[in-house]
């Protein structure tokens, strides 16, 4: 995003503290099939960590178990201060989490403001905020603005992916997890949601991202962490892992 | 002509309460996801408790209604904390079985207690009749219309004007994200699903007034809300207006112009359940 825009975040007072986002020992499944056996993951105060790994890793249900939708089997998870391992979801927001889900989950039959308005609706602070926020979020995305009264269900899967940042921002988190946000869009449009990320992420809030988009992510990301078969196998600074051989065979294709 | 205007008023009037019973179960489809079988079953508690207050107590069943609308409104939220909430993961089959179930249950409670007699109720209003120029309108039955019409705006006012209203509307179109951006969605299951039989109760008071209590009162109603809920669209809130006045408009008409309409009229809404179903396998949509 363009430098213009960091004075008038700071004029707002709208730097937030990001929080401490630790995983574990995370070990959790579905029913009786064990999908994560050992996940270890920090994302410090304000840092932005990807985590990167194969189709059936283990990334969105280590995402889910940070939400609480997912319910660990072993492990910690804290958020802040807070030991949120056992949280409902509903807890986990209201300490401060933002999640952009896989499949993006939004409210098809609302419109795009509602769908907005609705991310800042289960936190106080975030409602008094409310309009403020919204005007963040149509400035990082100008198309939500053009769009605000179209139902969500009608946008395009790159529109649609905006809404998912952008409900998630309206909760004014101060931690971010992002799953698979390029997921069908363009390199343009991926561009775009990637560029909304590290704005938000230079604002203070801490960001977690899971990507496919391994080269992208790596290069956007202070750190980050390779997941496989529901075991982190390799962690390291984006560059460093851009530069290991064994990712760049397995995710690189190089 | 007049007769023409005429059936169409009765209708309206008709379709006052059958939106009332279709939003209700509209609300445990769309936002809890469960179909309720003894939807019906909860209009005839409303029934009874208002013919009872009324027994006993002297009191109009318009008069009782709001303390009938909590008590049942109660009854639905120990219904779902007891019950509906531990089969929300279950085969559709089994949600189903338990639902039903508790509709027999109930039926047959309400016979062992109070017999299978129709129980009417007398109020000051009974007899009395409005005109409106050439058209006649039954005091209770104008009075019923009034009631469910208003009842029916707080509805749609919570649902579309407020934050809890917004909360259902979220979790019916995607429980998922709605959990995500920190809905507790068991709560407004809760909510939901004892408003539902609340709604249901409301109906049976007005049909205690308009026809009578009785174990089985509520069955055609349950049948004609479920026709509604199919031709709205499941889970489509607004629709469920529309579809109650489509209803009980068609049934007016089939009374007053087909010969012998009146055994006929309550087939309308299997008809309707027919055609409507037979016209989105034709477009092909859901
Ligand atoms: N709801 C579910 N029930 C049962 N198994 C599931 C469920 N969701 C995921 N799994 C299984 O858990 C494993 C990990 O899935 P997960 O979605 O976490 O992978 P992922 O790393 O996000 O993959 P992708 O990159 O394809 O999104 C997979 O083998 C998957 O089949
Ligand atoms: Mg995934």
């Amino acid at each position: 995003m363009s430098d213009s825009r960091q004075p008038n975040v700071s004029q707002a007072g709208q730097h937030r503290a990001g929080q401490e986002l630790v995983i574990e020992h995370l070990a959790a499944g579905y029913g009786k099939v064990q999908v994560l056996w050992d996940v270890n993951v920090r994302v410090g105060p304000g840092e932005f960590v990807a985590m990167i790994g194969a189709n059936g890793a283990g990334k969105t249900t280590t995402l889910r178990a940070v939400s609480g939708v997912v319910k660990p089997t072993g492990g910690h998870i804290r958020l802040g201060g807070h030991d949120i391992t056992r949280a409902a979801p509903s807890e986990v927001v209201a300490l401060g989490l933002g999640h952009v889900p896989e499949g993006r989950e939004l409210f098809a039959m609302m419109s795009v403001r509602e769908n907005l308005e609705l991310g800042a609706a289960m936190r106080p602070a975030a409602r008094a905020a409310q309009q403020h926020t919204l005007e963040q979020v149509y400035t990082l995305f100008p198309r939500l603005q053009e769009r605000s009264k179209q139902l969500a269900g009608t946008l395009s899967g790159g529109e649609q992916q905006m809404v998912a940042v952008g409900r998630a921002l309206m909760g004014l988190p101060s931690v971010l997890v992002v799953d698979e946000p390029s997921l069908g869009l363009s390199p343009l449009m991926t561009q775009t949601v990637f560029e909304a990320l590290k704005a938000v992420n230079a604002e203070g809030v801490s960001v977690l991202l899971v990507e496919q988009n391994v080269g992208l992510s790596l290069r956007l990301a202070h750190r980050a962490y390779v997941l496989e078969n529901g075991q982190v196998v390799k962690e390291g600074t984006g560059e460093a892992l851009l530069a290991d051989p064994g990712v760049r065979a397995a995710y690189l294709a190089l | 002509m007049d007769l023409f205007l005429q059936t169409l008023l009765n209708g309206l009037l008709q379709s006052g309460i059958y939106a009332l019973v279709a939003s209700g179960l509209a609300l445990s489809v769309g936002v809890v996801g469960i179909v309720n079988f003894a939807h019906g079953e909860f209009l005839m508690i409303g029934a009874f408790l208002a013919w009872a207050a009324s027994a006993s107590l002297g009191l109009d069943p318009l008069l009782s209604l709001p303390v009938v609308a909590l008590a049942v409104f109660g009854v639905g939220a120990l219904t779902y904390r007891v019950s509906i909430r531990h089969v929300l993961l279950a085969p559709e089959l089994n949600q189903m079985l338990l639902t039903f179930g508790l509709g027999i249950l109930l039926q047959n409670l309400a016979l062992m207690l109070l017999g299978g007699n129709t129980r009417t109720v007398s109020t000051p209003y009974q007899a009395s009749s409005l005109q409106l120029g050439e058209l006649t309108v039954g005091g209770p039955k104008a009075v019923a219309f009034a009631f469910a019409v208003a009842l029916l705006a707080g509805l749609y006012f919570v649902l579309y004007r407020t934050t809890l209203g917004r909360q259902m509307r979220a979790v019916a179109q995607n429980r998922r994200g709605a959990q995500l951006i920190g809905i507790n969605v068991d709560r407004v299951y809760l909510l939901a699903f004892a408003a539902s039989c609340g709604l249901a109760a409301v109906a049976g008071v007005l049909v205690s007034v308009l026809l009578f209590a009785s174990p089985t009162v509520g069955l055609v109603f349950a049948l004609k809300a479920f026709a509604i809920i199919v031709m709205a669209g499941l889970g489509n809130l607004t629709g469920v207006l529309w579809a109650s006045v489509l209803l009980g408009v068609s049934e007016a008409l089939v009374q007053t112009y087909v010969p012998g309409g009146g055994g006929w009229s309550d087939a309308v809404f299997f008809l309707m359940i027919f055609g409507t179903l037979v016209l989105r396998s034709f477009r092909g949509s859901r």
